[in-house]
């Protein structure tokens, strides 16, 4: 009698013919997919108040270790590399990079980073930046497929890396910090989609926007504040700093300009400008956790209210 | 066993995440690297079916999307590695019981590529996320699928023979049950 009773639900719930595995399967499929969207809604003000935020901090608490010590077993991965790209080419780029490395590790390792290239455009700015800088190693890299320009440093706040602190390396800008956690930060590169930077033309002194074009090489995009300053092929970009050295400290080099067309719908031109560093290669970089030894503005006299040198 | 199963994929996925995120991307191909967690997730799909291939989807997905250098809104990963190792599953299930063959497991590597990313590239795109790029998705998803395919060779039958290991005894009593 019972088991007739049961009958008729059973029946209508068995009326589309779904065995009852496979509505299983489907409720948990379903309660998978609502998970997701809860989570995407909950993340999806990126606000500091993000509830994914503490997941996030457990993650780099136990992933930073495991990729600082994967990294550092690349060697055979390099090897293989080696083997299948063109060699030559390769192990050039190779050796002049490990000497680069080596060189920028020597200045690193000193507490003043005397940065020879940028000699001149220091002059020119009148700011000789010497900046007191945390080295770090890249542990982990984002890959095109999430449309991420981001890298993994491994230095955290206990190193006094904070979010909004300038990344560079030997040849110029990299980033800045976005996310920091004990052992390791998260470095936003400037040719992420996401990223804008300001930057000056070195020949004119002209304030700009650079932006990334999200592209592999990191090529930029750069846009000029006055409409009618027209930037010239191989002037060279160096930022132009932001109130308080966060999150961009001036006079970074950041590329030089490559090709000039006119805006696409708009007034004035953009400029397409090859980075310095190359995203593909970053290794050691130098994160600016210090102020400038001299101030980057020079004082002209004893200022008024407004404290805008120029 | 079950246990013993969850923890082995578990960790599986954390050696996926790990190796994906610090080794492969230096060995990326015009900056596609191998989806190695993807991969796990369809091995995964492939040997248990479409529940574990969902839910290992979701907590690898979930992973990509929370360990450090992502920087995208949490939950995108988790839902395409999700739907796509369900679909994986299925695909197990559609072609009956018996191992599905080289070629069955190849386009269900490339298929799972495809899909995957598409769903992560909608999401971002609903989301008005600026640094989704359709222009260059084609590239991207065919360099992807390609890699994948390659990465899928050495993976997919080391995964499902460990996971083999783990339930063969299980397995062979729940058939004497049944039978």
């Amino acid at each position: 009698m019972l088991k007739d009773l049961g009958t008729p639900a059973r029946g209508l719930v068995r009326a589309a013919g779904v065995p009852r595995e496979v509505r299983r399967r489907r409720t948990i499929l379903v309660l998978i997919i609502l998970a997701c969207f809860t989570l995407i809604v909950l993340d999806a003000r990126r606000s500091a108040g993000s509830p994914v935020e503490p997941l996030r901090a457990g993650a780099a608490a136990v992933f930073g270790p495991l990729e600082s010590t994967a990294s550092s077993a690349r060697k055979p991965v390099d090897n293989l590399r080696d083997r299948f790209a063109e060699t030559d080419k390769l192990k050039a780029e190779n050796e002049k990079l490990h000497s680069e490395n080596d060189k920028l590790r020597q200045e690193l390792n000193t507490t003043d980073y005397a940065r020879s290239r940028a000699g001149e455009l220091d002059g020119l700015l009148r700011l000789a930046p010497k900046f007191t800088m945390t080295p770090a190693r890249v542990i982990g890299i984002g890959s095109l497929q999430s449309f991420n320009h981001t890298v993994t440093i491994d230095a955290g706040t206990a190193d006094g890396v904070r979010a909004d602190m300038t990344v560079i390396n030997g040849s110029g800008l990299v980033g800045r910090v976005v996310r920091t956690t004990e052992a390791t930060a998260t470095v936003l590169l400037i040719g992420d989609r996401n990223s804008t930077v300001g930057g000056r033309l070195n020949s004119t002194l002209a304030l700009g926007f650079v932006s990334g074009r999200g592209e592999l090489a990191g090529t930029l995009d750069y846009k000029l504040v006055d409409l009618k300053a027209k930037p010239r092929v191989g002037d060279r970009i160096v930022t132009w700093g932001s109130s308080g050295n966060a999150p961009y400290v001036p006079g970074v080099p950041i590329g030089v300009v490559t090709s000039v067309s006119a805006t696409a719908g708009g007034l004035g031109t953009t400029a397409t400008i090859k980075p310095y560093v190359d995203p593909t290669r970053i290794d050691t970089v130098g994160v600016v956790t210090g102020p400038p030894a001299r101030p980057a503005r020079p004082q002209l006299k004893p200022t008024t209210t407004a404290g805008s040198a120029r | 066993m079950i246990a013993l199963r969850v923890g082995l994929a578990a960790l599986l996925l954390m050696l996926a995440v790990t190796i994906q995120t610090s080794v492969l991307t230096n060995i990326a191909v015009a900056g596609v690297t191998c989806d190695l967690v993807l991969i796990v997730v369809i091995a995964l799909a492939l040997s248990r079916g479409p529940e574990w291939g969902a839910i290992a989807g979701f907590v690898g997905g979930l992973l990509l999307d929370i360990v450090p250098p992502a920087d995208h809104t949490a939950g995108r990963w988790a839902l395409a590695l999700a739907i796509a190792g369900y679909v994986a599953g299925l695909i197990r299930r559609e072609t009956s019981a018996g191992p599905v063959g080289p070629l069955g497991v190849a386009l269900t590597v490339v298929f799972g590529a495809g899909l995957s990313l598409l769903i992560y590239s909608a999401t971002g795109a609903l989301l008005h996320d600026p640094s989704v790029d359709w222009g260059q998705f084609g590239v991207r998803i065919g360099i992807a699928a390609g890699y994948d395919v390659v990465g899928a060779i050495v993976v997919i039958p080391l995964v499902m023979w460990l996971m083999s290991r783990f339930t063969a005894t299980r397995e062979r009593r729940v058939m004497t049950r049944e039978f």
